[in-house]
């Protein structure tokens, strides 16, 4: 869109205002990550700042506080298992609500507009109301009047209770977003695929779902780095006890609560690498977060 | 004839309930039980790799069974059975994992600490008389407060003067984002890092408390020249302060000089100083998010309706307050809700930084704290009920607002 009289508004103070912002929000990051570079006695003798006035911080740069936090403090271990955790909790939610969306945009069914309703009410419902019964459900199973429901489990502190659980937490909205996404593909081209006489399953697979792919995106970059970046469902189904059940962020906690006493030099360099898989995402994968991210903007 | 459409009622009853519950069941137990197994048996290295494998592909067994079945099925009723077999494993999941725990944190909310037997309302009666609970929820309200007026009020400056600008719009706006990729635990140990506190003979290595120390004529922050070291153990230096350990103001130099009474000056030495730090994290890395979403509100504002306001000769201020303010209103409103909703559930920062000591607990925190740390239930419970009734009057006006918007 071009605008003819855009000069009028380019005033210097407008980019002052900005420039100061963007500073701002830079400037912490900034400081981080170039102490990150430097050795474990220098952090603590001198500031950042002063030893780049002095020149020190050149002369020091090691990367030895990266190598210490990844092997030696085991943070390849809590990286692997985040890994563990996050794909199969943004692939399972995923294929089960893109299913569910396909029969909720094409199919007829009984009761369908008021289950539907049930699954955009179920976005409010915070995380929080279902922690408590989940942990008992998971440990112990569910009864109703001394029968069995669901048998005793005992799978807390195993990847697939995390799996679970991210998966029920993220599919009202997956399935809310996939379903509007596919409302938005043109009617015709899947009902001619009927007449054609392809089943269900065919026109699921060849039809419907690579013609979703970017809403399908949308949502798998934003749960992506939701569950990546989640402390409190790992904190509370893998738990922080055992150490191999750690993951980046569970594991960065402890070192940045200060279990192993004020060590910067592995809070900054460990902080570090848990940021670089979801800005690698966050930048390659930009428009689909804010999609998924503006769909997301009602979920509870 | 009655007999028989009794009988199809009775069959479309069976497969809705296999379809609803019974295959999702089978699913859900035989991929916790198969990797429960796992776990036990093989190696940590094997697990992480099946667990990406398997973990990932189970689910598709589950639909591959299904299909299975339905071919089974007679002509005729296959597109209304293969309907309820597509949603009933996303009906089940939401139902098992987020209807039942709310009707069953609920119940739980008004029993004793051991979930066993009812004591009325005796834990709500606790969340509002506990003097920890109390400055849980005043620490609430103030979060509430800042992080939804700052969120909204940067994200809209951004937002608009991004707009604004010939180029560089797309670097600003991914500059001010990008918090929104990294998790809170990390966004946490980078303010940490800003707000550290040494015990005075140390160097301050926080750039807060270090360009607190080094202000003034004869004080400087350990500096080593010629062999001499440069310290602020002078008196007149500023001391450093421990910023999250600070309740009040009473620690400052303004604190001090505040003193002297009055309400207003009451209230500003109360202001709980860490608190407020600590909700800066959270301000830092939502902004971002409010900045894209006013952003692309703003670009739909027709481009005529702007000209107009400058052929009248409107100043910037003013074209913003009235035409941009009002045009994206819902749009401000969509993002207050969802903060509002967010700094509720805001757990991580609190729980990295002090851990909800210092009264600077939140209740999201404070509703862990009650489950794993004194182990009681039924508290524990009624916070996650104080959260839910926070946000359901907010959601629900929300979407009434929306209906009859879109009635209008």
């Amino acid at each position: 869109m071009t605008r003819n009289n855009q000069k009028w508004y380019d005033k210097p103070v407008t980019k002052l205002i900005l420039v100061a912002i963007a500073l701002t929000w830079i400037f912490p990051i900034f400081g981080f990550l170039l102490s990150s570079f430097r050795p474990p006695e220098a952090i603590k003798r001198t500031s950042w700042w002063e030893s780049l006035y002095t020149g020190e911080y050149w002369r020091e740069l090691t990367l030895q506080n990266y190598s210490e936090v990844f092997f030696a403090e085991n943070l390849d271990r809590s990286f692997y298992n985040s890994l563990a955790i996050t794909i199969p909790s943004t692939i399972i939610p995923i294929t089960i609500a893109a299913f569910a969306a396909y029969a909720f945009a094409f199919m007829d069914f009984k009761g369908k507009n008021f289950l539907f309703m049930m699954v955009v009410a179920s976005m409010i419902i915070p995380l929080q109301m279902s922690l408590i019964p989940l942990v008992q459900l998971f440990k112990s199973g569910i009864e109703i009047g001394g029968i069995p429901i669901i048998p005793a489990l005992d799978i807390n502190g195993t990847f697939v209770a995390t799996w679970f659980a991210h998966t029920g937490f993220g599919l009202p909205l997956a399935t809310f977003l996939l379903r509007d996404f596919m409302m938005g593909l043109p009617k015709s081209v899947i009902e001619s695929a009927k007449i054609d006489g392809a089943s269900n399953m065919t026109t699921f697979f060849r039809l419907v779902v690579p013609l979703s792919v970017s809403g399908i995106a949308a949502f798998a970059t934003f749960q992506f780095l939701w569950v990546y970046n989640d402390f409190l469902v790992a904190n509370v189904f893998l738990g922080v006890y055992k150490p191999e059940n750690l993951v980046v962020t569970s594991h960065m906690s402890q070192i940045v609560v200060g279990l192993f006493g004020e060590a910067w030099h592995l809070r900054l360099s460990g902080a570090v690498i848990s940021m670089i898989v979801p800005l690698i995402v966050f930048f390659s994968l930009q428009r689909y977060f804010i999609r998924g991210l503006i769909g997301g903007a009602v979920k509870g | 004839m009655k007999s028989k459409s009794q009988q199809e009622k009775l069959f479309n009853f069976g497969i809705s309930l296999l379809a609803l519950g019974a295959f999702p069941l089978i699913w859900f137990l035989s991929q916790a039980i198969l990797f429960r197994e796992l776990t036990e048996i093989i190696s940590r290295n094997m697990l992480v790799v099946i667990g990406l494998l398997v973990g990932s592909s189970f689910v598709f067994l589950l639909f591959a069974g299904m299909e299975r079945l339905i071919r089974l099925a007679p002509l005729e009723k296959r597109d209304s059975l293969e309907a309820r077999m597509f949603a009933g494993p996303s009906l089940f999941m939401i139902g098992l994992f987020l209807f039942y725990p709310a009707i069953r944190t609920l119940y739980l909310s008004f029993k004793d600490r051991y979930g066993q037997s009812f004591n009325g309302i005796e834990n709500y009666t606790w969340a509002f008389s506990d003097a920890e609970m109390l400055v849980t929820i005043r620490n609430q309200i103030v979060w509430l407060v800042f992080v939804v007026f700052f969120t909204l009020f940067i994200g809209l400056i951004v937002g608009w003067l991004s707009d604004r600008l010939n180029k560089g719009e797309a670097f600003f706006k991914s500059i001010v984002f990008m918090p929104m990729a990294i998790s809170a635990v990390g966004a946490t140990a980078i303010f940490k890092f800003i707000y550290e506190y040494r015990p005075p003979p140390l160097t301050q290595i926080g750039i807060i408390n270090g360009i607190r120390v080094s202000a003034g004529d004869n004080c400087s922050n350990n500096r080593l020249i010629d062999g001499v070291l440069y310290d602020y153990a002078d008196s007149s230096c500023n001391r450093a302060i421990g910023w999250l350990q600070q309740r009040d103001l009473s620690g400052l130099n303004i604190g001090e000089s505040l003193e002297a009474g009055g309400w207003f000056a009451n209230m500003l030495v109360n202001l709980p100083l860490n608190t407020i730090l600590l909700l800066v994290i959270m301000i830092w890395a939502y902004t971002g998010f409010a900045a894209v979403v006013f952003s692309a509100g703003i670009k739909a504002i027709p481009s005529d309706i702007m000209e107009a306001g400058q052929i009248d000769g409107a100043s910037e201020l003013k074209i913003f307050i009235s035409i941009v303010i009002p045009y994206i209103k819902s749009t401000i409103i969509v993002v207050g809700t969802y903060m509002v909703v967010t700094v509720l559930k805001a757990f991580d920062i609190i729980y990295v930084s002090t851990r909800g000591d210092l009264e600077t607990n939140l209740l999201a925190v404070k509703m862990l704290d009650e489950f794993s740390k004194y182990r009681n239930i039924g508290r524990s419970s009624t916070v996650a009920v104080l959260i839910f009734v926070c946000v359901i009057p907010i959601i629900v006006g929300n979407a009434f607002r929306e209906k009859e918007n879109s009635r209008l």
